[in-house]
């Protein structure tokens, strides 16, 4: 099932171009149209019937498909979803027939190689989403780079061939050294395993034991790659070029699942396999994030271009996302996961908005907009409420993620959740004033006094991204289940503390999702920090370095 | 019989190109004549003939050795030389190049290849590069009014003059050091010397054979004929340089340095370490400063010796199989690029400059297609033959523990990407240039059509070339 999943788009994009014709046709266009979306609807149907066939319960990789790929090296075909890439996988489904049909009205060009990309592209991300192998994973991961490029670099906007050249060549070169790190992660694993040959199968390299200069230089690789990719300050730089010069779609799915594939591939890939190096850094990584959180922010405070905001609003939130990881608790990390499920959403919907703007006025300047609510009331309800959702409101999707974030954050270090909760504030200001700016007070520029409102395509846009907004805020439940026991695995395999004992945590009951039993015995020391109300807000604070240490 | 069954591959090959020769000269002026098509049944025949002999490790007369990494070496040649002759049909005619010298000296040349992948002999290696240099300096300067062909083929003459001389020096040392220019025995006279100190004959012949191939192989500091070399030579013949040299002097390369030359390892991998370094960074660097795409495609081409060295720095299994992967995926890779842009020239102007692939897109999306993925292969981007090629190679690096030329390796080809992505923006996001372009011919076609697929589908599934690679090594201890 899985690789339907991955392979149908990629099926799709070559009947794409079959279906299109040579050239650029102009009459093939509406065919191509329905067909490309026609299968991003397809491969959406199916995530959501993986997401209804998986079993809540379980921490292991489940539908797993394995077949020899390149036995020599031991390299595998090796696919498999659990609790953490599930819903990854479900909103790339969700957020592909969304960008399709963004660019519906807005992408005359060469429509053909246009889907073939989009579809092209999300076949690596979902690819890169139930990787087991880390060679498949990585083939994957840089596929991405290849139809992101072309999308950027032909159908974006002035600066297109800078943004385009210094998107890939960024995100490459972090890449590079992760690939070094790899091999030299499998041929560690080659020189203890009984029969000498390397593997790649994830499971397999969890369990290899590295000295201490390998391991951090590994892991500063990993973690590199994959910063660049969140991108986590000072590595965000790529991000806001790559962001306004992209087309609408290039940005739904940019914003909405590829900066996630970064906060993925740490918590999946980084801090697991290096599990010391990862508590030795994560105070560093969690500055760093705090750092992004409240940069971001004041950055989109003064952007001119909504775009841009939003592009500097994705650098403040992805903060939060890598602050709950590095928090290495279950709220911190579920949090996160959450969030990332969330920030592609409502950031999803962000861009779809700018994007409507920008295709009706063309231009994306705050200054140029004014006084929308009286024009197009409709689309500056829709705008209000994803507003709502990107700044975290209570009811919302964003309020759960970010309070599951500085709950971990503040067991962890309650400083550096002082901080984090701050960007929260930030970033009700900077979103905020420019709704306000755009849409209220007079209308300052005659142009905008014939806009028309929503559209029936816009309305089919809208629906189901409040939708979820508003779903995932009030049922966070349903989400949480599934990822809760993988996320405990995974950060058990990172701290070596135990969950086992520890019941769901509280903030779940909290939120009414589902009753927690109330422990019965007391729980084992190691397991305190997993609570709120955590009795020493000192010994909480600090993090322990392994459960014997504490 | 049995004692010549080893050279059957190059006796084909030799007589198709003898055949050729013939055809030429019974030629009416005016007639047109297939030339290209007993090319294509002799590289065929020698390809089927390799098949035969496939794990017989047949001998001939002691200095020919069809053993499976001769035979794999054969196959990349084949292949080389069957999209040469598939792609040379319009340029021939185009450029208005004597058809049968030039399909004969390719021939030729490829003949000398097989050979020099399969002596065991240094002097019949020495022999076989003769042969082949002698055919490619006459193919760099085949179009004789061309001013630059002519000083390319001179400069190659010079230049190869000079490496051939510090080769056969290096044999005169290996001689005077074992009493013998048979690879075993040389071998034999190292080993018995024992792990102390090497003599100082020893280092000199180290050394001197060193220099003959890195100056084949175009390694830094030997490099600085290539550049323009492949500029001046037409295109399709830079296509076949790039890719047939590099393979036979790679595979007589790992021959004479992983085999008999392996007790000295301690010596020369530091010093080939720092030459593999060099030749990635240089390539890389320099490529990124070019304007022209043949020169582009020149330095990219002393960059990509550059990781084929770093398969002899590694000196492990991984690493000759990788090297034998790596020449395939190279060969079909870059008989691809270049192979466009040979097609896209006319008879006015060769369209080789960077804004001539301006809107490619727009005029010739199919071409600008391939194009595309053959230059993301070079990169090294997946799913592409170079991808895997490049990870085999930094594979064998990294598990002889060479990190830092392995992290040289992948930065360079990040650097890399960046010159090739510019021509994907002048073809995708630069407006169309007038220049005309040519149709291609049904053969020129299916060429690339040929080189495509092989791209895809060692990008794939790998596995099968890969397999084969590490079945052909057995043989180079």
């Amino acid at each position: 099932m899985l690789s339907v999943i991955v392979f149908l788009p990629l099926v799709g994009a070559i009947l794409v171009l079959l279906a299109g014709g040579s050239g650029d046709r102009r009459d093939r266009e509406p065919a191509v149209r329905t067909l490309a979306l026609a299968v991003s609807l397809a491969t959406f149907l199916v995530t959501l019937l993986l997401w209804w066939r998986f079993d809540p319960t379980s921490a292991d990789y489940q539908f797993v498909e394995r077949h020899a790929w390149i036995p020599a090296f031991g390299i595998q075909y090796l696919v498999g979803v659990d609790g953490i890439s599930l819903l990854l996988v479900v909103l790339t489904g969700f957020l592909t027939p969304l960008a399709l049909l963004s660019s519906w009205d807005s992408v005359h060009k060469n429509v053909k190689m246009f889907s073939f990309f989009i579809l092209a592209l999300e076949s690596s991300m979902l690819g890169v989403f139930v990787s087991i192998d880390l060679f498949l994973f990585y083939v994957f991961w840089d596929f991405v780079l290849i139809p992101m490029y072309f999308l950027i670099g032909i159908w974006g906007y002035e600066r297109r061939v800078y943004a385009a050249v210094k998107f890939i060549l960024y995100t490459m070169a972090g890449s590079v050294l992760m690939l070094v790190a790899i091999i030299g992660l499998a041929y560690a694993y080659a020189s203890t395993s009984p029969t000498g040959t390397p593997s790649f199968n994830l499971l397999d390299l969890y369990a290899v034991r590295l000295s201490w200069p390998m391991e951090m230089w590994f892991f500063l690789a990993f973690a590199v790659a994959f910063l660049i990719k969140v991108p986590l300050f000072p590595f965000h730089t790529w991000l806001p070029d790559a962001h306004v010069e992209a087309p609408t779609a290039g940005s739904i799915i940019l914003a909405g699942v590829m900066l996630k594939m970064g906060t993925y591939g740490l918590f999946r890939f980084a801090f697991p396999l290096f599990p010391s190096a990862a508590m030795y850094f994560a105070p560093w990584i969690g500055v760093l994030a705090v750092i992004g959180i409240i940069y971001g922010a004041l950055v989109a405070m003064v952007q001119p271009d909504m775009k841009k905001l939003v592009a500097y609003s994705s650098v403040s939130h992805l903060g939060f996302v890598v602050l709950g990881l590095c928090a290495m608790n279950v709220q911190g990390a579920q949090g996160a996961v959450y969030q990332m499920l969330n920030h592609g959403v409502s950031t999803g919907g962000l861009f779809m908005i700018v994007g409507m703007l920008s295709d009706r006025r063309h231009t994306r300047l705050i200054s140029e907009f004014g006084g929308l609510k009286a024009v197009m009331p409709r689309l500056v309800a829709a705008f209000l409420l994803i507003t709502l959702a990107s700044i975290a409101l209570p009811g919302m999707n964003g309020f759960v993620g970010e309070f599951l974030i500085l709950v971990g954050t503040f067991l962890w270090s309650s400083k550096l959740a002082a901080f984090a909760a701050s960007g929260v504030i930030l970033s009700a200001v900077y979103m905020l004033w420019m709704f306000q700016r755009v849409n209220y007070g007079e209308i300052t520029n005659e142009k905008n006094r014939t806009l028309p409102d929503l559209t029936m395509r816009e309305w089919v846009m809208m629906v189901p991204t409040i939708a979820m907004c508003i779903v995932m805020g009030v049922v966070p439940g349903v989400f949480l289940r599934p990822m809760e026991p993988s996320v405990k695995r995974t950060i058990e395999r990172v701290t070596g503390r135990s969950y086992a004992a520890t019941s769901q945590p509280q903030h779940v009951v909290a939120l009414g999702a589902k009753p927690a039993p109330v422990p019965a015995a007391p729980l084992p020391p190691a397991a305190r920090d997993s609570r709120i109300a955590s009795p020493e807000p000192t010994a909480a604070s600090r993090r322990p370095r392994s459960a014997s240490s504490e | 019989m049995t004692e010549y069954a080893a050279m059957i591959p190059l006796v084909i090959v030799a007589l198709s190109a003898t055949a050729a020769m013939l055809a030429e000269a019974f030629r009416q002026p005016g007639e047109r004549m297939p030339i290209a098509g007993l090319g294509l049944i002799g590289l065929a025949g020698a390809a089927v003939a390799s098949g035969f002999l496939w794990n017989s490790d047949a001998h001939s007369m002691g200095v020919i050795r069809s053993d499976n990494f001769a035979l794999f070496i054969n196959f990349v040649l084949c292949i080389i030389g069957v999209l040469t002759m598939l792609m040379s049909g319009d340029v021939v005619e185009r450029e208005q190049i004597p058809a049968g010298e030039y399909y004969a000296l390719t021939l030729f040349a490829i003949c000398g290849m097989m050979m020099m992948a399969a002596a065991t002999d240094l002097l019949v290696v020495f022999l076989a590069l003769e042969i082949l240099s002698l055919a490619v300096y006459v193919l760099t300067g085949i179009r004789r009014r061309s001013a630059s062909g002519a000083e390319a083929a001179f400069k190659y003459f010079l230049l190869g003059a000079f490496s051939s001389a510090f080769f056969l020096y290096g044999i005169a040392f290996a001689f005077a050091l074992s009493g013998s220019t048979r690879i075993e025995q040389i071998g034999e006279a190292l080993s018995r010397q024992g792990a102390g100190e090497p003599s100082t004959l020893a280092l000199l012949t180290v050394g001197l054979l060193a220099v003959g191939f890195a100056f084949k192989v175009s390694a830094v500091p030997f490099h600085m004929w290539t550049p323009d070399a492949y500029e001046g030579a037409p295109t399709i013949v830079t296509a076949f340089m790039s890719t047939a040299v590099k393979a036979a002097a790679f595979a007589a390369f790992v021959r004479v340095f992983l085999s008999p030359l392996e007790p000295l390892k301690n010596e020369w991998i530091p010093m080939l370490g720092v030459l593999a370094g060099l030749t990635m960074i240089l390539g890389t660097v320099v490529g990124v400063v070019q304007t022209n795409v043949k020169r582009m495609l020149a330095y990219s081409s002393i960059a990509h010796a550059g990781y084929l060295l770093l398969g002899i720095v590694s000196a492990n299994t991984t690493g000759k199989a990788a090297i034998l992967f790596y020449l395939l995926a190279y060969a079909v890779t870059n008989m691809g690029a270049l192979g466009i842009v040979a097609l896209l020239g006319t008879s006015q102007n060769q369209h080789d400059e960077l804004r001539d692939f301006s809107g490619l897109w727009k005029s010739r999306p199919g071409l600008a297609g391939l194009m595309t993925i053959f230059l993301l292969s070079l990169g090294g981007l997946p799913p592409t033959a170079g991808f895997i090629g490049k990870w085999y190679i930094f594979s064998a690096a990294i598990q002889e523990g060479h990190y830092w030329l392995a992290i040289i390796g992948v930065l360079t080809s990040v650097i890399s990407v960046f010159f090739y992505l510019r021509i994907v923006v002048m073809m995708y996001m630069t407006e169309g240039s007038d220049a005309v372009r040519p149709r291609l011919g049904a053969t020129a076609v299916a060429g690339l059509a040929l080189a495509v697929v092989a791209v895809l589908y060692l990008g794939v599934l790998p596995t099968r070339a890969l397999d084969l690679a590490l079945d052909s090594i057995s043989t180079i201890f």
